[in-house]
């Protein structure tokens, strides 16, 4: 094939939808994916094909057809290829993980369909080692096929709550309790939006089930207040709609506090690529959207190399009606956290600085409006591995809650430097050197 | 007094300016160590500095540090420490050899490491190194570490996102700043500016921008061996133009400087090219870069790279420092052109300012960076 070549980043629903797109209107495409195989964050694949984690019938058939569609396509998949970024003369990294190199494109066009990034809400003793992510315990089941082992409390808020803990039971380990911050029920109003689109709710109902079974149904309006090493095992404090305070005691801790846009802070720059976004990388609304949205970005590449692509409406009307339905769940929830300015002083904001509220808070003491920048360089919030990608957003709410004035942003802190997740060493010196002319 | 820009130059100076009793400000078009402060290494070193009056300062420079630490205006901003020129063939040696006679005669400790010290010392850390000139009493320091020290003992104020574009003046006298968001009094003013300086000046090409890029790895492992100190290549001598090219050619200019840092993570660095595409790492230099610290610390390969950036060094024609008045005013002092020597001299230059602007004698010999040199006048524009 020639012509143009377009790179699709990440291999979930949006990817592989805005792949197929993409081929099917004669582009030759290279669809990218830093895991080991296709599917995302809905339709991880297990490392080991028999050991399976019960997914709805319902996602199941969807996954089989992208597959299917995919092994008829002229799409080139590359697993195990990470996007690193683009760098100054507008080059695309791919961190070959199968070969351990670093390679670089010069695409003509770039879809960035990388998901969500999970979003945890600060609280003493998260940083503990026990302390996970809902959707990161989700993944390791998908993959490995087994429960995790001991006393699993799960707390913050957001359907993947609901939807780990049945998964959990009926891998035989359900968790000693799920508490759901908000304290909101199910209304009429919601199931009413939500059956414009059922999928949402046949599959809640499933969930639902498996719990009452398991008699571990969500506990609504509590939260977790503070996480303390206890004799080897993790004392958590739990307070109630009530105010009232008990603790537990676990083995292992997942918290979630919804999905946020995977933005890494890839910018276009100067020299790179044509960008678009697909799918919950540029707005968080489930894997049916994804789908739609994957095949939107696609139609936008399309114009961007001068075909016009078949007038569709399809997609658009599936972005509205689960625009719709997303917002109707949403409502059933409650991702705010504890306000940041209430937490005690040793709360540990950047995990992979360790640094802690209380540093924060003695960087604004002064009457002097230190900036953004200032604040991540000398409190070093954002200077660790994760570049701020997780800390970014409570920093900048801790200190717009302090002062007047223009609040500093996320983005300030996170940057937009490259390599947008950490490369190794070995990989990059294989880079092959540039002709001397450039 | 104003003093435009807020880096290492232009903080240090509104510290020592203030206690001097001046009712400083200082404004920037950015923030606290927005320019090449905050994106430097933070070599106080001796080691790379090019023989004659730049080293001489440099010497002084370092001292100045311990000094600022003595006297509690720094507390731990400053590391001291051994800095180590490597040569891993014998052009370079021979190249290294010359250096290593030049700063003794500037009267600079120096170890020689050959033979066994050389693989007790650095042997795990450099595998290929045929011998090195241990450069002893100097240390480290993070320039927007210091700058922010220097904020938060305070005693002057501090104007961000205010960018000076230039002066109102009453016979011959500077009596007011041009400021995005107005007109500001000044009595007196210094334009530590950096790159930002040929904004004001008549000679535009007088002061050019030499980018720099550096990399940051992630914390070194159990099995990284011990870095001694910072570990610099002959070559970045030579691409430094602090020893002649000869039999070495510079790697594209290249000088790779390994820098262990005190939070276990390395610095790699630095490029020179002579570009102002400031905010930007590209692949090809950082791979370049990489290839080389590999070939020298080949245990480096087991690290990886969390953020990569760059930054602008001003360099002037004759490759040193301005520091004097600019004709056209009477009241109006510059301090530019510190290249990638501004972190090491930038807190004496601070005082030295302070010194000329009060019409104290000067603490060092600055008649070298002397501005007249250039017969420097105000460009119309400002
Ligand atoms: C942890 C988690 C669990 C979820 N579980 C469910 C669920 O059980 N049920 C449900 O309905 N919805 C679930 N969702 C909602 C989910 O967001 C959507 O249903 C759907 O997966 C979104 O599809 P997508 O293609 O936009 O993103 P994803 O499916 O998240 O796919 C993104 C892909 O990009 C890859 N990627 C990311 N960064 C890079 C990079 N730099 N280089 C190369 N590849 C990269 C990722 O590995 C991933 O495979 C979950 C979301 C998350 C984050
Ligand atoms: C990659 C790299 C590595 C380096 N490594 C070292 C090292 O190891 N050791 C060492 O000693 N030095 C090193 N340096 C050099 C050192 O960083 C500089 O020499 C030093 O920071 C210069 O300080 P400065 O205050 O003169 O300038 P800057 O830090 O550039 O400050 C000038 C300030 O003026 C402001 N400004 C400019 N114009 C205006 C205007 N019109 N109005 C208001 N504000 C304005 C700018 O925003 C800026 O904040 C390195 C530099 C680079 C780029």
């Amino acid at each position: 094939m020639s012509g143009p070549e377009v790179l699709v980043i990440g291999g979930g629903p949006a990817g592989v939808s805005a792949a197929l797109e993409l081929a099917r209107a004669g582009i030759d495409v290279t669809l990218c994916e830093q895991g080991p195989r296709l599917g995302g964050a809905i339709h991880r694949q297990p490392d080991d094909p028999t050991q399976s984690v019960h997914v709805p019938q319902s996602h199941k058939r969807r996954w089989q057809a992208l597959s299917d569609a995919l092994a008829g396509s002229t799409v080139k998949v590359l697993c195990r290829h990470m996007f690193a970024g683009i760098e100054a003369t507008g080059a695309v990294l791919l961190e070959d993980r199968i070969h351990g190199r670093l390679v670089t494109r010069r695409p003509a066009a770039l879809v960035l369909a990388m998901g969500a990034i999970e979003r945890v809400a600060p609280v003493p003793g998260w940083q503990l080692p026990g302390v996970v992510t809902v959707g990161g315990l989700q993944v390791m089941m998908k993959s490995t096929g087994r429960a995790p082992d001991g006393d699993v409390l799960i707390a913050g808020s957001g359907p993947l709550l609901v939807a780990l803990a049945a998964q959990m039971a009926s891998l035989g380990n359900a968790p000693v309790a799920v508490l759901e911050r908000s304290p909101r029920l199910v209304s009429l109003r919601v199931v009413a939006s939500l059956l414009r689109a059922p999928a949402y709710l046949r599959e809640a109902a499933g969930y639902l089930l498996t719990l009452v079974r398991s008699g571990t149904l969500p506990q609504r309006g509590v939260c977790v207040t503070a996480i303390a090493p206890k004799d080897g095992r993790l004392s958590v404090t739990v307070r109630d709609r009530a105010g009232r305070e008990r603790r537990l005691l676990v083995d292992r801790v997942a918290l979630h506090d919804g999905l946020l846009p995977n933005s890494n802070g890839t910018t276009t720059g100067q020299h790179g690529p044509f960008i678009v976004r697909a799918g919950d990388c540029r707005e968080v609304l489930g894997g049916t959207a994804a789908l739609a949205d994957g095949r939107l970005g696609a139609q936008a590449v399309l114009a961007h190399l001068g075909q016009t692509a078949p007038a569709n409406k399809g997609p658009a009307a599936i972005m509205a009606r689960e625009r719709q339905a997303q917002a109707a769940l949403n409502t059933l929830f409650d991702y705010s956290g504890r306000d940041p300015a209430q937490l005690p002083d040793e709360t540990v904001i950047c995990r992979c600085e360790g640094r802690t509220l209380g540093q924060l808070r003695s960087m604004l003491s002064a009457d002097d409006p230190v900036s953004a920048r200032e604040i991540k360089l000398n409190g070093r919030f954002g200077m660790g591995s994760c570049q701020g990608r997780f800390c970014a957003e409570w920093v900048a709410s801790f200190v717009a809650s302090q002062r007047n004035g223009t609040p500093p942003q996320p983005s300030e802190i996170v940057g937009s430097r490259w390599p947008v997740k950490p490369v190794p060493i070995s990989a990059f010196v294989t880079l092959p050197p540039s002709s001397p002319s450039e | 007094m104003a003093v435009v820009g807020a880096g290492i130059v232009g903080m240090s100076a509104a510290h020592f300016l203030s206690r001097a009793g001046w009712q400083v400000t200082v404004y920037d078009t950015g923030v606290v160590a927005s320019g090449a402060t905050g994106s430097a290494d933070g070599a106080v070193s001796v080691a790379s500095k090019k023989p004659g009056p730049l080293m001489t300062l440099a010497v002084a420079a370092v001292k100045f540090y311990e000094h600022l630490i003595a006297t509690g205006v720094l507390v731990d901003e400053y590391l001291p420490r051994s800095t180590f020129v490597v040569a891993s063939d014998q052009e370079e040696l021979a190249v290294l050899e010359r250096h290593a006679g030049e700063l003794e005669a500037a009267d600079v400790a120096i170890r020689m490491l050959k033979g066994a010290a050389l693989t007790q010392v650095i042997g795990a850390a450099a595998p290929s190194a045929i011998a090195a000139a241990e450069v002893q009493g100097e240390g480290h320091a993070v320039g927007y570490r210091v700058a922010e020290r220097l904020r938060q003992l305070g005693g002057f104020a501090i104007r961000r996102n205010c960018r000076v574009s230039g002066f109102e003046s009453t016979n011959g006298r500077i009596t007011g700043l041009v400021t995005e968001h107005g007109t500001e009094p000044a009595d007196a003013v210094l334009l530590a500016t950096g790159i930002g300086s040929t904004h004001f000046l008549a000679d535009a090409g007088l002061i050019r921008p030499r980018k720099g890029q550096l990399i940051v790895t992630d914390r070194a492992g159990a099995d990284t061996p011990h870095f001694p100190g910072p570990l610099m290549s002959c070559r970045y001598l030579v691409s430094k133009g602090s020893q002649p090219a000869g039999a070495v050619a510079p790697s594209r200019s290249l000088g790779l400087v390994i820098d262990p840092l005190r939070t276990g993570q390395f610095l790699i660095g630095g490029s020179r090219e002579d570009r102002d595409d400031r905010e930007s790492a590209d692949a090809d230099v950082v791979a370049a870069l990489l290839r080389d610290a590999v070939a020298l610390s080949p245990s480096l390969a087991q690290l990886r790279v969390i953020r990569v950036f760059a930054g602008l060094r001003a360099a002037t024609r004759d490759g040193m420092p301005i520091v004097g008045r600019v004709s056209g005013a009477d009241n109006l002092w510059i301090a530019t052109g510190f290249e990638g020597d501004g972190i090491c001299l930038g807190p004496m230059m601070g005082r030295l300012c302070q010194q000329m602007i009060c019409g104290e004698p000067p603490a060092q010999d600055i008649s070298a960076l002397d501005s007249a040199r250039f017969g420097l006048t105000l460009a119309t524009a400002a």
